[in-house]
Order: C-alpha cells, then structure tokens, then sequence
C-alpha cells in the first residue's frame, strides 16, 4: 500500500470490468474467485449476478461503459451463448468494450470464439496472472481505441 | 458505430442516448480536469435543472439498493423516466473495487429500462465519489425526471449527500439502537425524509417511535422530516414513501434559497479543487527533497509557521 493513498483521490484511471455468466449455469465460484482478484489487481469490479440473459449483460456493459465484458460458463453453451454478446455488441455498434471468455471450452472451440473477438477461453487450473495480463492488455488496447479512435 | 467524438456525446446526452451518456460519465470520471470533460458540463449545464435528485443514505446492509429497486419500478410505472448513480467504496490497498449494487436492482432495471450507473469512490471520503457531481448533472441533461443517488453504506459522518441531494433519505431500520444514538449529531440531521426498512422485523415500530421522538426535539424548520415505514420485500409503505418524496419536491420548488444555496456550496468546492491543482506542483515541491525543507526541519520550525512562510512564496 503507498503511504496515503486513501487519503488523496486516486490519480490513475482503473480499468472497469463487468463479469457475467449468461445462461443457465450456476457454476459461480470461479468467478467470484476472479471478481475478488480482479479487484486486488486494482480494478473496479461489476458482477451481474446469476442468470442474466445475453441482452442484460450487453445493456449492462454499455451503461456502465466498461472497457471488459468477461464472459464464464461452464455449461457447455459457449458456442451458443458468448456468440450471441458478441453478435449484440455488434448490432449496437459497440466496437470499443473488448470480450474475453473462460470456463470449460474444448480447444477446438477457442479459435471459433476468436474468430468472434472473444479472446482469452481460460479454463481451469489458469494462473490468475495469466488472465489478469490478458485483461490488461486487452483494456490498454480498447483505452488507446476510446481515446484515438484507432 | 465509430468512437465516439465530444460533440457527439454531448449531443447524444441531449438526446437521451445511453451510450452517449455513459461514454460522458466516463469522461468526467477518468479524465475530470481535461478540456474534453469541462467543454461536456460547460454544454450540457444549460440543459440542467429539470431532475429532483434524491440521496438515498444509511448503514450498510439496511436495504438501500433494493429499495432503490423498488422506488424506481414504483415511478418508472408512473410514467417517469429515473436514473440511478450507485457509489461503492475503493479498496484503499489496491485502488480496486466491487460494484454490488446493481445485483439487487437489475429486475427492476430490465423490466423498466431504467439507466443504473455504479460508481467507485476512488478515495473519496464523506460517501460520494469526486465525480458525481458531474454525473448526475449528465442525467439530469439527458431527460431524467428523478435521479437517485445511492451512497457508499454510510457511517455517522458521511454527510456529503447533502449537497448534492435535493432530497435527503435516510434510511434505517430496527435494532440499530436506542435513542441516544438517535440524537447523536450527523446522520440524523441531513434526512429530508427518515424510512425504516423491514417493517415486518421486530422492533421496528420501536425504531420509528425513536426516531419521531428525536425528530420532535429537533429545530423546527419550515419542512418537518416525515418518518415513514416501510417492507420492501412485499412493497407495503412505498405509495406514501413515494408521496412525501413528491412534496419534497415542490417544496425545494418553492423555496430558491435552497437552489442558491446548493449552487453556492458546490461552487466552493470547486474552487477549492481548483486552486488545489493550479497549486498542487508547487506543493508537491515544497515536500520534495530539498534544502529548504531539510533547513526547516533543522531549525524545528513548526508546521503552521513553515507553511505560512512556504504559501508566501506562491502568493
């Protein structure tokens, strides 16, 4: 902890993060396990709960206006249901909040999901640091893309 | 869609587009003292003026963000649109932070199309966030009718609502003590309109009777906080809740004191921020490794006559 910190307003500009499981899964530890470290790892930190419908998650992110949407499912419906966020982010024109995904995903479904823009597909037993780099570099691009237009 | 420019943001906050509001709010959170952020407030101020804007305050775990739920289902079914600014705390370790709040208003949020926006208070003392101020002068330009504050769950001293707010609700609840905590000074005294929540606990008739009971030997003003009950798990009380928070309204309507004084408060502020940063590199070097600082503590000045020697210097 630097001395004072919670004395003086914060200068930096933390990266902001919305966590969600869309679908039927209730399969939440692991991202609790995340949303915790994220928030360790200085980010502000929005969970949206279980359940929430694909329209939820994307309406969320927009008015939040998040730089990351982490998508988890464990389920199996990845293929079904990270695909249709994407597909929405698309529709609403929203080209500057970066997806990234994780959970139980074959490799053989991770270059589909790439293909989409959604990056990462972590699955279990991934260090924590890993994912966090990941999401730092996706958020610093997704900064530059906000701010430059590039 | 391209990325979105300033005119364009402000131009869409004008026209109520969500996505333009939320890039604004962005704006004047992170990047606060740039051109972009002041030239936004500078062309939506104008536009401002029209929402009630309604502090929702208290202990943390009483019920605040599902009574937030509930009020703002309540009025979007009357027909008004509602915004909700959220504040969570920062961890003062890691800078990071746990947005919850929206977790136990999203149904009301989906079904309504309400606009919620969760904010961190980034060091913030007093339960607000240093940008708020702005945010809500954002929503309050895009169309909001009523915009609902939510602090970080507050303690006796977090009392900043009350500028903020054009109507102050504090809400508490049974078992949070007798009557001595009652009239203890801070909390007690910003409330517009006082709620207990979990109406349907035990003691709760005994929590309300406590707090008319202080509220009765306070200064008589011309606005006599109501003390209202409430259950938010089955909605009982809302509709005269809802009511009082009406007459609220016409009442800081009636009296442009209260308008004035706001206004003057926050322009305080303001020039307090802004003369901390047209000063803050001179600050940051008169506490920098130097002589100077070196020789005053060798001398075992004192800190009053060091700083009033060291602030003749930029003056």
């Amino acid at each position: 902890m630097d001395p004072g910190k919670n004395q003086s307003l914060f200068k930096d500009k933390p990266i902001k993060i919305l966590l969600a499981k869309p679908g039927i899964d209730g399969h939440d530890r692991g991202i609790l396990v995340l949303a915790k470290a994220f928030r360790d790892a200085g980010m502000e930190v929005i969970y949206v709960g279980l359940l929430p419908t694909p329209e939820e998650v994307v309406d969320t992110a927009i008015n939040e206006d998040v730089d990351v949407v982490a998508l988890s499912l464990l389920n199996g419906a990845h293929m079904t249901v990270f695909k249709k966020v994407a597909d929405l982010m698309r529709e609403k024109g929203v080209r500057d909040i970066a997806i990234v995904g994780g959970g139980t995903i074959p490799d053989a479904d991770k270059p589909k999901l790439e293909k989409l823009g959604i990056t990462g597909n972590y699955g279990p037993g991934t260090p924590i640091a890993e994912i966090i780099n990941h999401i730092t570099e996706r958020a610093a691009e997704i900064r530059k893309l906000k701010a430059t237009g590039e | 869609m391209k990325v979105l420019k300033i005119e364009e943001i402000v131009q869409g906050i004008l026209d109520g587009n969500r996505r333009a509001v939320s890039r604004g709010i962005s704006v004047v959170e992170n990047d606060y003292d740039t051109a972009a952020a002041r030239r936004i407030i500078r062309e939506i101020f104008p536009h401002t003026g029209h929402a009630q804007i309604v502090g929702i305050t208290g202990p943390p775990g009483i019920g605040k963000s599902t009574m937030i739920g509930n009020l703002s289902a309540t009025l979007s079914k009357k027909g008004f649109r509602i915004s909700v600014v959220a504040i969570d705390a920062s961890s003062p370790f890691s800078g990071g932070s746990l947005l919850g709040n929206r977790i136990r208003m999203q149904e009301s949020l989906s079904k309504y199309g309400v606009y919620m926006r969760s904010l961190a208070n980034r060091g913030l003392n007093g339960g607000l966030s240093r940008s708020v101020w702005d945010t809500v002068k954002i929503l309050d330009a895009s169309g909001s009718d009523y915009i609902i504050v939510e602090t970080v769950g507050a303690g006796q001293a977090d009392l900043d609502i009350v500028n903020l707010a054009d109507t102050v609700i504090v809400v508490l609840g049974p078992g949070l003590g007798d009557e001595i905590q009652a009239i203890k000074a801070g909390i007690m005294e910003i409330g517009h309109v006082f709620v207990i929540n979990k109406m349907d606990r035990q003691g709760a008739f005994i929590a309300m009777k406590d707090i008319e009971e202080t509220l009765a030997m306070s200064p008589k003003g011309e606005w006599k906080p109501p003390v209202i009950g409430v259950n938010s798990l089955n909605g009982e009380g809302y509709e005269a809740f809802i009511e009082k928070i009406q007459e609220h309204r016409s009442f800081v309507k009636s009296h442009s004191d209260l308008t004035m004084r706001k206004f003057r408060t926050e322009l305080q502020r303001t020039i307090l921020e802004e003369l901390r940063r047209r000063f803050e590199s001179d600050i940051s070097h008169f506490l920098s490794d130097n002589e100077e600082i070196k020789q005053l503590v060798r001398d075992k000045i004192d800190p009053y006559s060091a700083a009033e020697k060291l602030v003749k210097k930029i003056a």
